[in-house]
C-alpha cells in the first residue's frame, strides 16, 4: 500500500491557511485587510504572521500610506510551492473528495 | 472566528472543512476592495461643472485648469490616505495604470492644444472622446465588465459624431452625453454594485 503524504504543519493550521489562501489571489495585502477577511485578532494573527515568515512563506514589508504606518504581505515563491505541494497531498489524502 | 494553532486536524471532515475554508478565503482574496465608482461620477461632475463655467461664468479660461486641478487633487489625497484593509491584485493595478496612462495623455493633449490653440476644434474635442472611450473599453476587457464596455461605447459614438459636428453647441451637446451617461451615470451605476458587493456577508469558518 503507497504510503500517505503528510501535510505541511506549518500551512495546515486554520488561520495560517486561510491566510495563505488570501494571499494566491493577490500581490500583496496589509495586516488589517487579513485580519478583515480572516476575523482574527491582532495578537493571534500577527503570531501566525511570524510563524509563515519563519517558514519562508510570506514576506513582509512596512511602509507609511499617507500618515500611517501599514505593513504588507506577500506570499513567496517558496510559499507557492509549498501551498502547491499542501494541496497535492490535500488531494491525495481525500482521493475523489476533491 | 476563532482560528486556534492547535487546531491541526486530519480526519476526513477536517480535510474537507480545509479544502472550504481555502475556497472561501481565495474567492475573497480575488473580490477587490478598490472602489472606482466615486471616480467616475465626480470626474463627470467635473466635466459639467467645466463646461458650464465656460459657457457661463466670468473667466472662461479658468474652467478647465481649475476643475482639472481639484480632479486631480481629490485622486491625490484619496490615493494618499489609502485606507486600511488595502490588498492589490495584477488586475486592479492594470485597470489604475490604463486610466492613470488615459490621464495624463489627456492633460497634456489638452495643455498642449489649447497653447497651440486647436482647442475648440471638434476634431480636438473627438481626440479626448476618443481617449476616455479607450480607457473604458481597456478597462471593460480586462474586468470581462459589459456596462463598462456600454460606456466606452458611448464615449466611441460622441467621438464619431464629434468629427462630423459642425457648430460648438453640437461639440458641447456630444460632450455633455458622453459625460452624463459615460461618466456619471456609469458611476453611480458602479457605487451601487460596490455598496452591494461590501454588504454581502463573509463566511467565516469557525
Amino acid at each position: 500500500m503507497p504510503e500517505l503524504p503528510e501535510l505541511d504543519p506549518v500551512i495546515h493550521g486554520k488561520l495560517r491557511l486561510a491566510v495563505l489562501s488570501l494571499l494566491i489571489g493577490v500581490e500583496k495585502a496589509d495586516f488589517a485587510w487579513l485580519k478583515e477577511k480572516t476575523g482574527s485578532t491582532d495578537g493571534n494573527l500577527g503570531a501566525q504572521m511570524l510563524k509563515l515568515e519563519e517558514a519562508g512563506y510570506v514576506a513582509m514589508e512596512k511602509r507609511f500610506a499617507g500618515r500611517k504606518p501599514q505593513t504588507l504581505y506577500r506570499m513567496t515563491p517558496s510559499g507557492r510551492k509549498a501551498m502547491a505541494a499542501y494541496v497535492a497531498a490535500l488531494k491525495t489524502l481525500l482521493g475523489g473528495a476533491l | 472566528m476563532a482560528h486556534s494553532d492547535q487546531d491541526e486536524g486530519s480526519t476526513r471532515n477536517d480535510l474537507l472543512q480545509r479544502v472550504a475554508l481555502m475556497e472561501t478565503m481565495m474567492a475573497e482574496g480575488r473580490r477587490t476592495t478598490t472602489r472606482y465608482g466615486w471616480l467616475f461620477l465626480m470626474w463627470g461632475l467635473l466635466y459639467f461643472v467645466g463646461m458650464g463655467w465656460t459657457l457661463l461664468l466670468p473667466m472662461p479660461n479658468l474652467a478647465w485648469p481649475v476643475c482639472i486641478s481639484v480632479g486631480i487633487a481629490l485622486v491625490v489625497v484619496r490615493s494618499w490616505q489609502k485606507r486600511e484593509g488595502a490588498s492589490q491584485t495584477v488586475r486592479s493595478r492594470s485597470v489604475e495604470a490604463v486610466w492613470e496612462g488615459m490621464g495624463i495623455a489627456a492633460v497634456l493633449f489638452t495643455v498642449g492644444g489649447v497653447l497651440g490653440g486647436h482647442g475648440g476644434q471638434p476634431i480636438f474635442i473627438a481626440a479626448i472622446l476618443f481617449m476616455v472611450g479607450m480607457a473604458h473599453g481597456i478597462s471593460a476587457l480586462i474586468l470581462r465588465w459589459g456596462m463598462q464596455g456600454v460606456a466606452a461605447g458611448v464615449w466611441w459614438v460622441c467621438g464619431v459624431g464629434a468629427c462630423f459636428a459642425t457648430t460648438s453647441q453640437e461639440i458641447v451637446g456630444l460632450f455633455l452625453t458622453a459625460s452624463l451617461f459615460g461618466m456619471v451615470l456609469f458611476g453611480l451605476y458602479a457605487m451601487v454594485l460596490e455598496r452591494r458587493h461590501s454588504a454581502a456577508p463573509v463566511q467565516h469558518h469557525a
